[in-house]
């Protein structure tokens, strides 16, 4: 079975470094960004199966990031997984409109964010 | 009495007989002489008679004028003899309508102080309620302006005086806020709390509105009372106040997030080598010191601004501070080959400051000249010393990456980052915001910034001379 790409994007270095680390030793194939406008070009260029991303990035938000996405047929349905420091910063009718599939408040679990990253690509599979 | 009425009967009758004699001697029935006898004693009598009847009248006339003009009245009684019956009935009558316009004058007395007390009282409400600091509006069942508050007619645009009896409709422009006392009004409510905006000089206001019914002793509404309290400094306040939970929650968790993923990940064994574990441990280090840093600031910012902060003040020379300050960013300066040109103090620069505080806005704005200037750039620092305005200014201008027009009034804001900037360097936007507090708000100088973006920023501080704060006191 091919390895599965992921985008991991956060301003936080490292932020981005743990979650590759976690996501890389458990066979997934890892691309990173440090900003929102960087994240969306790899996105768009590399079609990852799947983005993690922070709520807050410079230059470009992680919904502005996702609304971009959605807009794209190739990343329309790209699975998300969101990190946010801001518990409330996402409605929940929000989240289903972006088809964000979990979002993850800081500080989190780098064990829990591999088995959501698993789960939404799971679930993505099964369609 | 009757012997009177006897003796004026007696007298007519008399005056009567001697002008018949009189006439009778003149048609030569009796003689001359009986007629002039008859006749002085006629004439006599109506003498007498007139004087009476003059004397009765001008008695009358007194009694009636002093009535008209409610004057008590007393007449001698032989003032009205020949008239008796009608003097008596006159002078009953006159007493009578003396006691009674007495007691006229003594009602129209007390209703007089009743309405002067009602008015004194009721000017006493129309003062109490223009002076209330709150918009106040009270109007009556047919919803017209009754009273209202010297705020009220600052706020609707009307002048108190005009406006009083006028329809609420023509007064207030809010259609929203006439509908909540129309409303209110028709359907009896008491005490209904509203939040209303109402725009004023172009500036959005805010206000709890509480309207209530004002009802009579049958319970019946016949007005409204509503008072607006200002609650827009509160709504600011408050959003301020989520802002910073908001910022302070999320700069906090940030490093927490770090310390936290890493920490597991070396109990899950995620680090495959010695080399691993120790870059885990330092990330794990650096965060904490990261958090703390971010703690302190927070601290010091809220310390300052509750006024709680104990503070040293010595006089202290400005450019050595300065010089002792850059030596604690020079490595930092250095990695990025940034050239620092500091001026060399051979002025009477000395200020009353907290050495350790002003050492920390020196720092903080050398390291944020340092960070955002590009590598092989330079900084510049100079200290000017005016003693005309007994003050010393100091400028640390960077070849840096500047700050977009928009963004400079916003700098020294609490959690403020410029946002094209962030990718340049880290930072909890608070550093900024400390320099401002710890130099406007703890030794009263003034902070400012002026930027070119592209070719760099200056960052400066006035602070009032030490010499000049001496010579002040003395």
């Amino acid at each position: 079975m091919p390895e599965k790409k992921v985008l991991v994007a956060d301003d936080e270095i490292h932020i981005v470094q743990v979650v590759a680390i976690k996501l890389k030793n458990n066979g997934f194939d890892v691309i990173t960004a440090e900003s929102g406008t960087d994240a969306l070009a790899l996105a768009l260029s590399e079609k990852p199966d799947i983005l993690v991303t922070d709520f807050q990035m410079p230059g470009m938000t992680g919904l502005e990031l996702i609304e971009n996405l959605r807009k794209n047929p190739d990343t329309a349905d790209m699975p998300v997984v969101m990190l946010t420091a801001r518990g409330f910063a996402i409605e929940e009718e929000q989240r289903e409109q972006l088809k964000i599939s979990v979002c993850l408040s800081k500080p989190f679990s780098p064990r829990e964010l591999l088995q959501h990253v698993q789960d939404a690509l799971a679930e993505v599979a099964s369609v | 009495m009757n012997n009177y009425k006897y003796t004026y009967m007696a007298v007519l009758i008399f005056v009567a007989v001697s002008l018949a004699s009189a006439v009778a001697a003149g048609l030569g029935f009796v003689s001359g002489n009986v007629a002039a006898v008859f006749g002085s004693f006629a004439f006599t009598a109506v003498l007498i008679i007139g004087f009476y009847h003059c004397r009765t009248c001008s008695a009358i006339d007194f009694i009636i004028k002093n009535l008209n003009n409610g004057e008590p009245t007393r007449i001698r009684k032989k003032n009205i003899r020949p008239l008796t019956p009608l003097g008596d009935a006159i002078t009953e009558f006159a007493a009578n309508s003396v006691q009674k316009a007495g007691d006229v004058e003594e009602q129209l007395t007390d209703l007089n102080l009743q309405i002067q007390l009602l008015q004194r009282q009721k000017q006493n409400a129309e003062a109490i309620i223009y002076s209330i600091r709150d918009t106040v509006i009270v109007t009556d069942a047919f919803d017209r302006l009754i009273m209202a508050s010297a705020s009220a007619q600052e706020l609707f645009g009307f002048d108190i005086a005009d406006a009083i009896g006028k329809p609420a409709d023509d007064i207030i422009p809010d259609r929203e806020f006439l509908r909540l006392i129309q409303n209110a009004r028709r359907s009896n409510l008491f005490g209904v709390k509203h939040e209303v905006a109402f725009t004023t000089d172009g500036q959005e206001r805010t206000y709890d509105c509480l309207i209530s019914c004002v009802r009579d002793e049958k319970d019946i509404t016949c007005g409204i009372v509503a008072v607006l309290h200002d609650i827009t400094r509160e709504k600011e306040i408050s959003n301020a106040k989520n802002d910073f939970v908001g910022h302070v929650s999320h700069e906090l968790k940030t490093p927490l997030a770090s310390i936290n993923a890493y920490a597991e990940m070396l109990i899950d064994g995620e680090a495959d080598s010695q080399e691993k574990i120790n870059e885990f441990c330092e990330v794990i280090q650096t965060q904490a010191q990261r958090l703390n840093r971010l703690i302190e600031d927070i601290l010091n910012i809220s310390r300052i601004e509750s006024g709680l902060t104990k503070i040293s003040r010595q006089p202290t020379s400005l450019a050595l501070l300065m010089t002792d300050s850059l030596k604690m960013i020079e490595s930092y300066a250095s990695e990025k080959n940034i050239t620092v040109n500091a001026q060399s103090p051979i002025i009477f620069d000395q200020v009353n400051i907290d050495r350790d505080m002003m050492s920390q806005v020196v720092v903080n704005l050398l390291s944020n000249a340092v960070k955002y200037t590009p590598r092989d750039g330079s900084i510049t620092i100079t200290i000017d010393v005016n003693d005309s305005d007994g003050l010393v200014h100091a400028n640390i201008s960077d070849t840096g990456v500047g700050i977009p027009p928009d963004d400079l009034e916003h700098v020294f804001d609490k959690f403020y980052r410029v946002e094209q900037n962030k990718k340049y360097a880290k930072g909890t936007g608070l550093g900024l915001n400390l320099v401002k507090q710890i130099v406007e708000k703890v030794h009263g100088g003034r902070v400012f910034v002026t930027s070119i973006p592209g070719e760099g920023s200056t960052f400066g501080f006035e602070l009032p001379l030490a010499l000049s704060r001496a010579a002040e006191t003395v």
